[in-house]
């Protein structure tokens, strides 16, 4: 773990904007924290225990490459033709327990859990998560460049979609 | 066990009058809680369920566990390479026997009072036995698992029954084997369940599931926002080859059908518009030098949705599946989707395999989070007592008894054959299937 305080601001920042985005539901202030290269991944579980690895070679719950596929994720929600997303459920995320892991020159490496609670016509339901950025530093102010999502609930009730994770 | 059951005439929610254009079924059937207790006893602890796949038990030891209604069953890979099923209890209290749903084991021991049985059910170790029984005459093999009377694999694909009196599994799965054979047939290597799953709830009847697994009628108007979000990336990116998603089928007119397959099998398909964005196009040559030419249009050419009565659909689409339902209650349905791809198939087609999955068929996906939620609220619509009926009467006056000619270019049976994969002929088979078995306890 890394001890800087400074840095430390600055990551915090950037993750409670993007929570505070999404139950917002301002999209494209959510899709500006993105590098245009980022990479959006929620592995599933390989049992118990362990997760996939390899998502070039297993199954993943959303493995989106590249800002665009985020964009086609809102492009959908915004059409209002999809039937899971019209009403939109109401979410609230609720992050924490944020820490540097590690420095490089370009790229900051910081984790946080997230307790999403949602609500809507399929129910309610809170779902926990790990969170793992890496975080692009290269430019003025931090873009995430990799968002992984380790679901630790197996089985979802109900649709699920970016904004649920 | 269905006693109190036995006086409800469940015959009556299904109103057969196919000579007058009418098949329409009570939608009770999806709520009622004494429709549900009979269906678990007479529909899956009465005939052949789906069970897993080969590749999920790949080693001696390898064991799979599942359920069969409310029966914990697991599945082990024998020392000969047979299969065999057992129900999932510990001989003594009933604890399972296996602490994952999938492992690999040389003797299975129950972890609450460390009894053990071998991988082919024998019971070969009681705690303190001589203590507890008496004597060394004591004979344990009273305590060995209860083996599932019938466990068979279909070329990988594992099913098992409870009930002894049945069908051989192959006269069971009728035009159904058919349907399978077209997705094995496309690599002598056969196929391999990809690692990784996903599991989710349904608000909803298991049987919404099964129906809106081969519902053509949904697709251009559930999917048409996935396919004008697919458009909207490929002009954006401007994208080619395998990372393009067929659409065609979603928005066009393109030829389709439907067939009822038997035994309350069903299946629908529809023509691909540009079958090169397929992970199987790959192997178009392989296909064209292996097979006959009706079966590689069909492999290649058509994407094609199965389901396998009663817990089961297979999916071969630009992406394929095996979709796994579990009835929990009348009101909540498990489903466990699983990635299927041809063993050794090549690194882009593997992955593209696996975004098409992603994109489409999961509940976090574009697709299948929209199957569900309209299937939630078709529940929800059926508790209206006044308003009775479902409706499966669309293209019954046009359908066609038995194969029709592209069901005879594909090697397969059909009850009845329709043109379009919007038809509801399909229905009639699995709802008459469901009703024989519900009302005669009839055998399957």
């Amino acid at each position: 773990m890394i001890n800087d305080p400074e840095l430390l601001a600055l990551v915090t920042d950037i993750i409670n904007r993007e929570a505070k985005f999404l139950d917002k539901r301002d999209w494209e202030g959510w899709l500006d924290l993105y590098h245009p290269d980022a990479v959006f991944w929620a592995p599933s579980w390989r049992d118990e225990e362990t997760l996939i690895s390899e998502p070039q070679t297993s199954l993943n719950l959303v493995f989106l490459e590249g800002r665009g596929k985020l964009e086609d994720r809102v492009f959908r929600i915004e059409t209002g033709d999809s039937y899971a997303s019209l009403p939109l459920d109401r979410t609230v995320h609720v992050v924490g327990n944020i820490t540097l892991d590690s420095v490089s020159e370009e790229i900051v490496s910081a984790s946080a859990n997230a307790i999403v609670h949602s609500f809507g016509r399929h129910g309610r339901q809170t779902c926990a998560s790990m969170y793992e950025y890496l975080l692009d530093s290269s430019e003025n102010g931090l873009k995430i460049k990799q968002k992984k999502i380790i679901l630790i609930d197996d089985a979802v009730a109900g649709p699920i979609d970016i904004y649920h994770f | 066990m269905d006693g109190p059951l036995l006086n409800k005439d469940f015959g009556a929610l299904v109103d057969d009058r196919e000579a007058e254009g009418v098949f329409r079924v009570d939608r009770s059937v999806y709520t009622d809680p004494e429709v549900f207790e009979l269906e678990m006893a007479r529909i899956f602890e009465g005939g052949w369920v789906y069970l897993c796949h080969e590749s999920q038990i790949p080693e001696e030891g390898s064991y799979y566990s599942t359920e069969i209604g409310n029966t914990p069953v697991v599945v082990i890979r024998q020392k000969d390479g047979e299969i065999c099923s057992f129900i999932n209890a510990c001989s003594h209290r009933a604890a399972l026997l296996t602490p994952r749903k999938q492992g690999k084991a040389r003797v299975l021991t129950c972890r609450f009072h460390g009894w053990a049985y071998s991988c082919d059910g024998r019971c070969v170790r009681i705690k303190q036995e001589e203590e507890g029984y008496g004597g060394s005459e004591f004979d344990k093999s009273k305590y060995n698992l209860r083996r599932l009377p019938l466990t068979q694999s279909y070329r990988g694909f594992i099913f098992g029954s409870l009930e002894e009196g049945v069908p051989p599994l192959m006269k069971s799965l009728a035009g159904a084997a058919g349907w399978i054979d077209l997705m094995i047939d496309q690599s002598p290597e056969g196929l391999e369940v990809v690692p990784g799953s996903s599991t989710y709830t349904i608000h909803g009847n298991w049987k919404m599931q099964i129906e809106n697994s081969v519902d053509g009628h949904h697709v251009s108007t559930v999917h048409r926002v996935f396919a004008s979000t697919m458009r909207n990336r490929e002009e954006r990116d401007g994208l080619t080859g395998l990372a393009k998603t067929e659409g065609g089928r979603i928005t066009g007119k393109v030829p389709s059908g439907a067939y009822d397959l038997g035994n309350g099998h069903m299946s629908i398909w529809a023509q691909h518009t540009t079958p090169e964005r397929r992970p199987i196009y790959k192997r178009k040559e392989w296909l064209q030098a292996n097979l006959p030419p009706g079966k590689v249009e069909w492999i290649l050419n058509r994407g094609r949705n199965l389901t396998v009565f009663p817990n089961v659909a297979l999916m071969d689409n630009p992406s394929t599946q095996i979709r796994r339902v579990r009835p929990i209650s009348p009101d909540r349905t498990e489903v466990t989707v699983y990635c299927i791809g041809h063993v050794g198939e090549d690194a882009e087609a593997r992955a593209a395999r696996l975004r098409k999955f992603e994109d489409f068929y999961l509940t976090s996906g574009m697709a299948t989070s929209d199957d569900m939620a309209a299937l939630e609220d078709t529940f929800v619509g059926s508790h209206a007592r006044s308003a009775r009926w479902n409706d499966f009467n669309r293209g019954l006056h046009s359908m066609i008894s038995g194969p029709d000619n592209l069901a005879l270019s594909g090697g397969f049976e059909a009850i009845t054959s329709s043109d379009s994969w919007e038809n509801e002929n399909l229905y009639l088979g699995f709802y008459r299937r469901w009703r024989d078995l519900m009302t005669t306890g009839g055998k399957g």
